[in-house]
Order: C-alpha cells, then sequence, then structure tokens
C-alpha cells in the first residue's frame, strides 16, 4: 500500500493513506468531540468573518466569497490529500495512482464547467479573442523550464505551493521557509522577467484548443487526453490502493461522521469537488489560483525597494497569476486566509494537526525549494492550481504543458532523491 | 456639409423633447423622462421598463475584463473599447466600416435608441457615447450611475449572452465637429488665444505639472504641464457620489466659474482622450456646448516636439 510516511511533512495519520485502506474503527473520545466543536466554530467564525466583510462597500461581496471559495478548498484539499507532490510520489515512488485520479477527476469536471461557462461568456470561438480572464497562457520553452523547475521545487520543499498552504493548516513548520522562499522566488522572477519575455515570451503562441476545435471538440480532446492518462496510470500502478474506502455497513451518524471528518476522502470525490470549485470560482470572481496575493505581496514589497524593474513588459496584458501593485488584501488573498484556516478546522477535527518537527537541512531545503517554487511560478503565471488545474480545465496549452513538466521535473527530483535530502 | 445641419436639427429636437412636445410624434414611443431638461441621460427606472424594447439598444463598455460577462443588464451587447472602439495597430478610434459592422452586429437600426453604460462613473461608456456621435447615431444615451449604481439600487443582472438581429445603421463619415486634431483644431486654438476654451480634465497634479502621470499609468508623455490656456476641471467633478450627472445648473455653474459658458468652442483632453469623453458628453450632450475631444491628448500633445505648453510645476523628464 502506499505510504506516505516518508517525511515528517507528509505524515498524514488517520484519514492517510494508512486509513483509506480499512474501515475505520470508531474510537470517538471526548477529546475528538471537543475538538471537532472547536473546529466548527472556526469554520462558524469563517463564515460571520465573510458576513462582515459582504457589508464593506465596493469589493466586500467579492472578497467574502472569495474567503468562502477558499474555505471551501482548504477542507477539500485536507480532506482529500489533494497535495500534487505527494500524488506524484505515490504514483512514482509506491505505484500506487490511485490519488493521481484525483487530480484528472478535478481536470474532467473543471473542463466541463469551464465549457458551460465559456460557451455563454464567449459564444464565438472563431475570432482570436480569449474568454475574460481565464488562464491561458503563452506556450514557450521558458514555460517548460518553469515546469520543470516547479516541480523540482516540489521535490526540494515537499509540496507545491497549495500544498504548502494547506499544509500550515495540519501543523506544518516546513511550509513556513517555504512559502518564504517562494517570496524571494518571486522576486528573482520580476527581476528576470523582462530578459526572459523580450527573448522568448512575447514571441511565444497563446494556443487555446477551441480556436480550433470548438467547445464541443476541446472538451472532448481534453476528456479523451484525461482517459488515456488514467489508463496509463491504471497500468503503472502496480500497488494501488483501492478506488474507495470500503463501505461502512449502516449508514449512521457515526459513519457519516467519520467518512467526512475521519477517513480520507475518495479520490474520484475530492477531484470533481476541486473541479466544481474552479468552475465557480471562475464564475464568479477569476479562476482558481493561489499565487496571486503571494506575488502581489512579493512585487509590492521589491518595487518598494527598487530591487526589481517598474515596469514588467507585457505582463499586464497576460492572464494568470498576476500580480498588482498593492497593499491591499487581494481576493486571492482572501481565498488564501480561507484556505489555511479551514484546512486547520478540518485537520483539527480530524486529529490530523501535529507540529510537525523542523530541523536546520531541511528548513533550509524548503527554502530553496519554496525560491525555485516561486521563480518559476512567477514566469509561468501560476502554480499547479493556477495554470496546471485552471489551464488544463480551461482547454489552454499552456495547462497541459505546465503539467507534463511539473509531472517529469517531479520525478527527476524524487529520482535524485531531492525529498530525502 | 449637413453634418454641421445634422448637429443642430439634433439640438433642437433634444430642446423640443425636453419641454414635452415630441412625447407624442417621436417615432420611439419611449422616450427618456428627461433629467435634468436632457434626454441624453436616461434613469434606471426608465430603462429598467425598456429592457426589452425594440427599440432600445442597450451597450456596456466597461474597463474591468469579465465583469460583462459575470452579469450585464438584460440585453446589453458587450463593446470592448480597447479592442472593438479603436484600431489597436494605428493609434486612432475604430474605422467607419467596422464601426457599422459592429453596431450592426449589436442589432442597431437608424432609428434605435441607443443606451450605454459602464463601470468606473460610465469613463468608457462616454467614450463609447463619443465614437457613436462620430459616427452618426442620432440618439445616444448614457445611464445616469452606470453600472455601479445599477448594481448597488439591486437591480437586476443577468449572464445570459443576447443574440440581436442585424440592424440596419449605416455609418456616416467621421463627424469632424465632435473630434479635435492636433494640427486642426489645438495648435491653432493655442496660437490664436482666446478663440477657443481648453479644458484639461487630468488630476491637479498632472495639470500644473507636479507628476507626468498618475501611478500605474502606462502611457506616459516626456513633458509635464498642460497645453498653454487650458482650465482644469478634473473628470470627476461632472459626477455625483453615486457617479449620476451633477444637474444641469450645478454642471453650468461648476464650468462658468472656469470661464467656460459654451459661448466659444470647446476642446477637452486627458492622457489619452478617454476621460475627457465624459466630459465632453456633458458639455456637449448635457449642456448643449460646441466641443470637440482631442483624443490625442496629452501623450500626443506633451510628446509633440515644440508644441508650446505650460509648465507651472517645471517638472523636467529625466531631471527628477
Amino acid at each position: 500500500m502506499g505510504s506516505c510516511l516518508i517525511s515528517a511533512d507528509t505524515n498524514f495519520d488517520r484519514g492517510g493513506a494508512r486509513g483509506a485502506t480499512s474501515v475505520e474503527v470508531s474510537t470517538w473520545s471526548k477529546a475528538d468531540t471537543l475538538r471537532t466543536l472547536i473546529a466548527a466554530g472556526i469554520v462558524a467564525s469563517l463564515l460571520f468573518a465573510a458576513f462582515l466583510l459582504s457589508g464593506k462597500e465596493g469589493t466586500g461581496a467579492n472578497a467574502a466569497f472569495s474567503l468562502l471559495l477558499g474555505a471551501a478548498l482548504g477542507i477539500t484539499l485536507e480532506r482529500g490529500r489533494f497535495c500534487f507532490f505527494c500524488i506524484f510520489r505515490d504514483a512514482i515512488e509506491d505505484r500506487d495512482t490511485t490519488p493521481f485520479l484525483s487530480i484528472l477527476s478535478a481536470i474532467a469536471v473543471g473542463a466541463v464547467g469551464y465549457a458551460i461557462l465559456f460557451g455563454q461568456f464567449l459564444p464565438d470561438t472563431s475570432t482570436d479573442r480569449l474568454p475574460p480572464n481565464a488562464h491561458i497562457g503563452p506556450v514557450s520553452l521558458i514555460l517548460v523550464i518553469s515546469g520543470l523547475v516547479f516541480g523540482l521545487g516540489m521535490a526540494l520543499s515537499g509540496a507545491c505551493i497549495s500544498g504548502h498552504l494547506y499544509r500550515i493548516g495540519q501543523g506544518s513548520i516546513r511550509a513556513y521557509p517555504a512559502l518564504l522562499g517562494s517570496l524571494l522566488g518571486f522576486g528573482l522572477g520580476f527581476k528576470s522577467w523582462n530578459l526572459l519575455y523580450s527573448k522568448s515570451i512575447s514571441g511565444a503562441p497563446t494556443s487555446w484548443l477551441p480556436h480550433k476545435f470548438g467547445y464541443a471538440g476541446a472538451l472532448l480532446i481534453t476528456l479523451i487526453v484525461v482517459a488515456i492518462i488514467a489508463l496509463l496510470a491504471i497500468k503503472w500502478g502496480k500497488n494501488s490502493t483501492p478506488i474507495a474506502n470500503p463501505v461502512p455497513a449502516s449508514l449512521n451518524s457515526v459513519s457519516l461522521r467519520n467518512s467526512l471528518i475521519v477517513t480520507r476522502w475518495r479520490p474520484l470525490t475530492t477531484g470533481a469537488i476541486v473541479g466544481v470549485i474552479g468552475t465557480i470560482a471562475y464564475l464568479r470572481i477569476e479562476p482558481l489560483g493561489v499565487t496571486r496575493q503571494i506575488s502581489t505581496t512579493s512585487r509590492t514589497y521589491f518595487e518598494g525597494k527598487s530591487w526589481i524593474p517598474q515596469n514588467l513588459d507585457g505582463l499586464d496584458l497576460m492572464a494568470g497569476c498576476i500580480a498588482v501593485v498593492s497593499d491591499a488584501i487581494t481576493n486571492n488573498g482572501w481565498l488564501i486566509l480561507g484556505l489555511v484556516v479551514a484546512s486547520f478546522a478540518a485537520a483539527l477535527a480530524g486529529n490530523r494537526f501535529k507540529w510537525q518537527q523542523i530541523t536546520w537541512r531541511n528548513g533550509l531545503t524548503a527554502l530553496l525549494g519554496g525560491i525555485f517554487l516561486g521563480w518559476s511560478s512567477m514566469i509561468a503565471l501560476g502554480c499547479t492550481v493556477g495554470v496546471l488545474l485552471s489551464g488544463t480545465q480551461s482547454f489552454a496549452l499552456s495547462g497541459w504543458v505546465f503539467f507534463a513538466t511539473v509531472f517529469f521535473g517531479s520525478w527527476m527530483g524524487i529520482k535524485l532523491k531531492l525529498h530525502k535530502i | 456639409m449637413n453634418k454641421a445641419v445634422s448637429v443642430r436639427t439634433k439640438r433642437v429636437i433634444a430642446a423640443l423633447v425636453s419641454v414635452g412636445l415630441l412625447a407624442g410624434i417621436s417615432v420611439n414611443t419611449a422616450v427618456a423622462a428627461p433629467k435634468n431638461l436632457a434626454r441624453s441621460v436616461v434613469q434606471a427606472d426608465w430603462l429598467e421598463k425598456n429592457l426589452d424594447n425594440p427599440d432600445v439598444k442597450i451597450i456596456e463598455v466597461s474597463t474591468e475584463a469579465g465583469l460583462y460577462e459575470r452579469g450585464h443588464i438584460k440585453n446589453a451587447v458587450k463593446l470592448n473599447w480597447y479592442t472593438d472602439l479603436v484600431e489597436v495597430v494605428n493609434r486612432d478610434i475604430v474605422t467607419g466600416t467596422r464601426f457599422q459592422k459592429l453596431a450592426r452586429a449589436a442589432g442597431i437600426n437608424k432609428n434605435s435608441i441607443v443606451v450605454l453604460y459602464g463601470d468606473k462613473n460610465n469613463w468608457f461608456a462616454a467614450w463609447g457615447a463619443w465614437i457613436f456621435n462620430t459616427y452618426g447615431i442620432e440618439d445616444v444615451r448614457l445611464l445616469d450611475g452606470g453600472r455601479v449604481k445599477w448594481e448597488k439600487d439591486g437591480r437586476a443582472f443577468t449572464t445570459t449572452v443576447p443574440t440581436p438581429k442585424d440592424g440596419n445603421f449605416v455609418a456616416t463619415k467621421a463627424d469632424k465637429s465632435v473630434r479635435a486634431t492636433l494640427i486642426r483644431d489645438v495648435l491653432p486654438a493655442v496660437r490664436k488665444k482666446g478663440s477657443s476654451d481648453i479644458v484639461d480634465i487630468r488630476s491637479a497634479d498632472e495639470y500644473s505639472g507636479k507628476i507626468f502621470a498618475p501611478a500605474g499609468f502606462q502611457e506616459l508623455a516626456v513633458r509635464a504641464g498642460h497645453i498653454p490656456g487650458a482650465v482644469n476641471v478634473p473628470w470627476g467633478s461632472n459626477v455625483n457620489t453615486d457617479g449620476t450627472f451633477k444637474t444641469v445648473a450645478e454642471l453650468k455653474k461648476l464650468y462658468s466659474d472656469k470661464g467656460i459658458d459654451g459661448k466659444k468652442p470647446i476642446i477637452t483632453y486627458c492622457r489619452i482622450g478617454e476621460r475627457s469623453s465624459l466630459t465632453w458628453f456633458v458639455l456637449s450632450e448635457i449642456l448643449g456646448y460646441e466641443v470637440k475631444n482631442y483624443d490625442g491628448s496629452w501623450t500626443e500633445y506633451g510628446n509633440g516636439v515644440g508644441n508650446p505648453i505650460s509648465n507651472p510645476a517645471g517638472t523636467i523628464w529625466g531631471a527628477a
């Protein structure tokens, strides 16, 4: 069976890969009740915070909605262990590809959702227009390189950016140097942007499948590609865990409680929820992504220090998780706050919150890996959520290129044993 | 040219409508309740009642991407100001041929009432109104308060995109009486002092030459200051805090206090000619003055070699 107990930061107690294979024996204690009540209180305060935010004139409603989206995402990522690096490592190292299906499920469900929205947002695909705000980026050699670097950064730091964010809620300490590193990485990204832009990105095509195949064709192609990858994953997955936890014999409040907050959510369900959240995010605010706020904070800080150029060529005209110069909290900032807090609530209720030990060594690898993550997601205009998920869901070739290269980068990282340094 | 005649006719009609004489004989039974005796601004209540009126064509021109797609007024068609209403390669307004195609696709007929609205105090909706006027659409109005007010009033939005039947509108030649150019209008106005009133609608700091442009704006002129003789009336002063236009009396006073009373022809400008189209709209369509919008604006004028400028603050490019 898959083990995710290789390094401290991926330690997953109940509800982890282990828990997934056996019917939970209910050992509900008073402490569990207390933890769950506290978690419920945290969720309630998130709802209340959203309520307060929504009353703020102008941007309040969108900020509140972003907070709720983040909360939904945080709970889903935590409960389904939707961590790109863990999922890749399970597949590569343990040949357990069941978790991998959650990514495919997210892409498939999100692609259906995006096709529905696109059909209304941009009915005519025969012009060279692109749907508003969708994460459809230029496909260049630079994208390939940043995908590889991102994959290596994941291996070094132990997770991707969304992974680190929800792991904070589980008590990860390495997430902090990793996220600090990514702030620095973004700064390096801004520093190198103008050169890379003029050398490669500016001339790169922004390929969007519906321009050639229409929405029906693009969706069909996406689903076929997803199906082919699923078949390959099934073939590769010699040690795959069962696709679903054994179903409890009876439906009662204990079994419901267990499947909601204790056992790991099924990969297909988790992915489908992520796909739905992505669709709703695009409908109401902007495509799902987790780096816009980090990018904004980094850009504002470094620009204030005059360390990065004030003019970033062409950046404002691109689509993705792109920084704005702002001291205010962006919608994305609220989303991240909701994500971290809700993940904490979910982890607490399921008794998965544990402070995880950090050493100088793995703290430094997290920092270095974070720099890799930051640089590459600045250059690629997003990370595994913003480019990989939101990109593939919106039929962008850039999303698929990033998917392939991030996977290959992680594979290299794992073969080089970067995650075990 | 009968262009001037048509402009005058338009004003006469406006005056007639405003006293309610034409209400019965107008081709369109739905005549907007005149605000401030000006028929060029429609109120949300009126628009809400006329959403399905086939004579009324609603157009959204917003700056923020994705705003229209996530909700717009029923039956509104979206126009994108920076691709639909300009020529993207040459710096120019959209050509007549392209504009006609665009207007027809939006279902606009010869006799349509075109109602424009948008975000940010109708900033680009006013630019749209200016372009629509340039190509001879007779009845162009702005929704008072634009998108923001509509939303704040709790009125409905939809995400359904209308599919209008092609209209039969025929674009006229671009009307030179509403558009100022550097050579033909602006430089002569500067040289012959007192021949025209020039309104600079940018912020006081841009006008005085303290700054080149507000933070975050990409299009710049390498010189600071303003066109000699221009008076500064920032564009935001045309509207109330909720984005609705001030009353005619307030607007008249706002401009007459600066010495602009409509007796002389007026030229409005800003940085790239977009915000100034709102002031053009106020002076031309609401107050009925003779106004040209200078879309070259400060990025053309201030960059032009040898153009005389006034720079009270004395900021010099590169010297700071």
